[in-house]
């Protein structure tokens, strides 16, 4: 990403096409797996695509559950929400804290980077048996389960927002410090020299230069805790369930209806985070350091 | 630019109309009539060389076990090849068929599920099973044609649709040493769970064993299993579940956690059991009991809580999809999963402890001998104890009628 105030060049129609012809082998194929997986799930959502009997225009399956449906919307949102906001927080100072050189700047760095290789699945399997009502941490502490907190499968989702958190934290720490790591540093230094303290640099200087990125971080971030399905499954409750295990719920539901009402779920929650991105991207449109 | 505009337009249009072409393909669900058999010698000869994937459960490490060091070998006899293909839940393997046959592929991978119940109905009803090949299999005979439990699975008629496996017989369990004076009803299990909150929980439907438990509760509260009739009617359903609901709303409060939350799944439960969180576990294969004991995950007083009124039991199969490319590997595998010494070694407590499919009475003496000589398990009695007064199960349109009942009726209250 580049901060100069660069120009864009058109460049002719041949080196346009050329372009073009370099980044197909890449777009063609994640074209057609997204764009025949939404496809697919669009024919099956509208009763287009049975397992038996024959299609049938409809959109019942839409207004099949609509109470599991809104609570699924609220607990989807919200859970994404925390987790995001805390990884932005947490992962943006320990952003600031790698790129200061300062000592346990390098162990931060190391322990994010580990962070990020670990998958979400392992992730959330360690949480769980950290956290539960029995595992590690309440009994390393000596803590009846009747008296430990319900962070596994309890009203706040606590299990879930953590896991997420953990996880998102150590990747927005690491495209920030890289962001941070570019000429912005000289901006600092200069601000530095011109006498701003500590705060004044954070908060007028790298925070401004930084948004882009950790605005697109923390819209990955809550567009991967909206769509995620293990995490969820694993450390939350049985009621009210978040969008990805309704849908998976009703896609193995025994009836031949229900496959069409999880392709439904499946569908709002792909509106969801695409209109979520396009805001995200319309957001960023107007900052002064994205133009 | 209005030239690279329109250009633009008319690619992205293109594009779109080559994506629509290929799911209009796919929409489209149509499988070839599948090969059909009429005797066994020319199963055998088109089995030899095929490759039968067994798509099943698993989470039970002495199933896993069982297929992959005695039931594989054994197959492998006949030039079958058998490949286990885990999955956390039996719909997993009945989607991935209908997955197939909606993208019309005849070639299926699906060639074995272990199956019953509102699985089965769900195959039977998208016509996803091959039927009336299980009259081929040689150790059919082994069976008894009257058995009730091989003929309708969940009240669906087998109809040769699927090959039994082996039966099971729900089953609770508890810890002795907690529960020194067990409950010895149904009934008196939910008066205990009262009286010791907190102690108490069942999995959340549709989980299977939570499904199985609700069930259970149904036939106790509306005065044995005697009177809930195993057809499925709104009448019926509309008569006897409110009393069902309401009972399990009363108990709520006196569950885990308060009945705020139920564990997901049989696993859950049997953690929160090992845990010593719970007192009281239940199950659909108390096989497992033996080993979790033996090993030290669940209590040592571990026993099992026979009930007066019976538990409900059932038979496993193993279903054929209509589409699977090793028909006659798979209807291969499946005899020799009914053969005697299969269902012995499959019933031996340190193998599986799962409990026959064949008619021990009907066996020649030196087969009989075999199921007499098997060892007892210190914690699970035999099937004869365990399945005094049980009960068949309800009619399979029972189990998601009541799954989503309770979910509205008991779970978002």
């Amino acid at each position: 990403m580049s901060f100069a105030p660069v120009a864009r060049r058109r460049g002719t129609t041949a080196q346009r096409v050329q372009g073009a012809l370099l980044v197909l082998p890449a777009v063609l194929p994640a074209a057609l797996v997204v764009g025949g997986g939404i496809g697919a799930t669009l024919l099956q959502a509208f009763g287009l695509m049975p397992v038996a009997g024959p299609a049938v225009a409809r959109a019942d399956a839409f207004l099949a559950h609509p109470r599991e449906l809104g609570a699924a919307v609220i607990v989807s949102l919200a859970v994404a929400t925390v987790a995001t906001l805390v990884a932005v927080v947490v992962g943006t100072v320990a952003a600031v804290v790698i790129v200061s050189g300062r000592i346990g700047s390098r162990l931060i760095a190391a322990l994010g980077a580990t962070t990020v290789t670990v998958p979400h699945l392992i992730g959330a399997a360690a949480i769980g048996l950290l956290l539960s009502d029995a595992g590690v941490l309440p009994r390393l502490l000596g803590i009846p389960p009747e008296a430990w907190p319900a962070w596994v499968g309890g009203p706040l989702w606590g299990a879930v927002i953590a896991e997420f958190a953990w996880k998102e934290s150590a990747f927005v720490a690491l495209v920030v410090t890289g962001t941070l790591a570019t000429r912005i540093a000289t901006y600092d230094e200069t601000a530095a020299l011109l006498g701003a303290g500590r705060w004044r640099r954070f908060r007028h200087v790298l925070l401004p230069l930084t948004m882009p990125s950790i605005v697109i971080c923390a819209a990955i971030s809550f567009v991967y805790a909206l769509g995620s399905y293990e995490v969820s499954w694993l450390l939350g409750r049985t009621y009210p369930e978040p969008l990805p295990v309704l849908a998976v719920r009703l896609f193995q539901g025994v009836s031949l209806d229900s496959r069409p009402e999880a392709a439904a779920v499946a569908l709002i929650t792909c509106a969801i985070a695409l209109a979520f991105v396009g805001g995200t991207f319309a957001a960023l449109r107007r900052t002064a350091v994205w133009r | 630019m209005p030239r690279s505009g329109s250009r633009h337009r008319r690619a992205s249009a293109l594009a779109l109309g080559i994506g629509l072409l290929a799911l209009a393909a796919c929409a489209a669900p149509q499988t070839e009539a599948s090969q059909t058999y009429d005797d066994w010698d020319s199963v055998l000869a088109d089995a030899d060389g095929q490759t039968v994937q067994l798509w099943m459960y698993g989470g039970d490490d002495q199933g896993n076990a069982y297929v992959d060091d005695v039931l594989s070998p054994a197959a492998a006899e006949y030039g079958v090849t058998v490949e286990r293909v885990p999955v956390t839940d039996t719909r997993d393997a009945l989607n991935r068929v209908f997955t197939e046959i909606q993208a019309g592929r005849s070639d299926g991978t699906v060639d074995l599920i272990w199956v019953n119940g509102d699985n089965f109905r769900t195959g039977k009803a998208a016509d996803a099973w091959l039927c009336d090949w299980t009259g081929l299999l040689p150790s059919m005979a082994g069976t008894d044609p009257d058995d009730p439990l091989l003929q309708s699975d969940f009240g669906t008629p087998v109809d040769g649709c699927e090959a039994p496996w082996h039966k099971a017989q729900f089953t609770l369990a508890y810890n002795a040493e907690a529960i020194p004076d067990p409950p010895t009803t149904l009934a008196g299990v939910l008066d205990w769970a009262e009286a010791h909150p907190g102690r108490f929980t069942y999995p959340a439907p549709p989980d299977f064993t939570g499904s199985v438990f609700v069930r259970e509760v149904l036939a106790s509260v509306s005065g044995g299993s005697d009177k809930v009739p195993a057809t499925f009617s709104e009448d019926a359903y509309d008569e006897l579940s409110p009393a069902l609901y309401e009972r399990l709303s009363a108990l709520a409060p006196s569950l885990w956690r308060g009945g705020d939350t139920y564990p997901a799944n049989e696993a859950e439960l049997g953690q929160l059991f090992a845990d010593r969180q719970i007192d009281i576990t239940m199950t659909y294969g108390p096989a497992t009991l033996t080993d979790l004991v033996a090993d030290g995950t669940y209590p040592p007083e571990t026993k099992v809580l026979t009930l007066e009124e019976g538990t409900v039991g059932n038979a496993s199969f193993l279903g054929l999809p209509a589409n699977s490319d090793s028909i006659a590997g798979a209807m291969v595998v499946a005899n020799v999963a009914l053969s005697v010494e299969q269902q012995v070694a499959k019933a031996q407590p340190d193998v599986w402890g799962q409990f026959t499919v064949l008619d021990i009475d009907g066996l020649g003496d030196a087969d009989r001998a075999l199921f007499d000589a098997l060892p007892t398990s210190p914690v699970v009695p035999g099937y004869d104890v365990l399945s005094r007064n049980a009960h068949g199960e309800l009619a399979a349109e029972w189990v998601p009628a009541l799954d989503d009942g309770w979910r509205s009726g008991v779970l978002q209250e």
